[in-house]
């Protein structure tokens, strides 16, 4: 019996920004959009669900007059990728 | 990248190209520990000279390098505050904020330590010590070797510093010690970054 992969993070978009918040402290939307070639409308789509999610934090401010979008993986968002990656390795090994 | 379904073998491809792509964020150019390491090399060879031929008093090239480290202490800082946003922090990068600024400070410590009692020879010994220390951490939070066996190296010339007569040896200690701490492995770090930079161009193109 093979555990169903998280429809949350399985997709293209979604899973590669909790892929690159994985690895960091801390992303700002400009480089999440830059590092997944996606547009900003898409982006900002897929970061409001995995934020209803709970798997992100998502922080707006004003930094000389620009708005800033800042993201950051939550402990709930770093199990269930956890979780996916396990899920993932017993479908490629079956 | 749109939103769409993949299978699972482009969910793991995906998952390590990000991964990926976010370590690259960690990687250091060099050019500080550049930088640094000649300054501090610099000063070493010409108050080697300057105590051979006596051109001026015994730490003058020592005193032109900390007015030098204040400039460019305070050019960095006001770098900070009126540079581009910082689009992305690092578990790593918060880590090195935290470990200059307790560099800085215990090198401060060294230095009026070495100005209110403490002979120079011992004073510079602990200098070579407290780079190690430092290039020891750097290395290792970058998984960079060259780093790593440039401490071991620096602590080598730091200990043989501690038992040498001269303030003339100690000089010679110190520069060998800057020269494996951090020029050498600066350069390759900085030869790295650039190599790492031209394959991600070509990728793009």
């Amino acid at each position: 019996m093979f555990k169903e992969l998280d429809p949350i993070l399985h997709s293209q978009l979604r899973l590669a920004v909790i892929s690159l918040l994985i690895s960091v402290k801390e992303a700002e939307f400009t480089y999440l959009k830059e590092k997944t070639n996606a547009t900003a409308g898409n982006l900002s789509v897929q970061i409001q669900k995995l934020k209803d999610a709970g798997y992100i934090d998502v922080s707006k401010q004003f930094k000389d007059n620009y708005p800033q979008t800042t993201c950051k993986i939550t402990p709930k968002g770093v199990e269930a990728f956890e979780l996916y990656v396990k899920a993932l390795n017993e479908y490629i090994n079956r | 990248m749109e939103e769409k379904p993949i299978s699972q073998q482009e969910s793991l491809l995906l998952i390590q190209q990000m991964i990926q792509t976010a370590k690259k964020e960690q990687k250091d150019d060099g050019k500080a520990w550049i930088v640094w390491g000649w300054m501090l090399f610099i000063s070493s060879v010409l108050t080697i000279a300057n105590l051979h031929f006596k051109w001026f008093s015994t730490y003058f090239f020592w005193n032109l390098f900390g007015i030098a480290t204040i400039l460019i202490f305070i050019y960095e800082t006001i770098n900070v505050f009126i540079s581009k946003r910082i689009r992305v922090r690092t578990y790593t990068k918060d880590l090195f904020e935290r470990l200059n600024a307790g560099f800085f400070i215990s090198l401060m410590f060294i230095i009026v330590a070495i100005n209110t009692g403490v002979p120079p020879t011992k004073g510079f010994a602990l200098l070579i010590s407290l780079y190690a220390f430092w290039i020891l951490i750097y290395g290792s939070a970058l998984n960079f070797k060259p780093s790593v066996v440039g401490a071991y190296i620096t602590w080598v010339f730091g200990i043989a510093a501690l038992f040498v007569k001269t303030f003339e040896l100690v000089m010679v200690m110190h520069a060998l010690g800057v020269l494996f701490g951090y020029i050498i492995p600066g350069h390759i770090a900085y030869k790295e970054f650039r190599k790492l930079h031209r394959k991600e161009k070509a990728e793009i193109v």
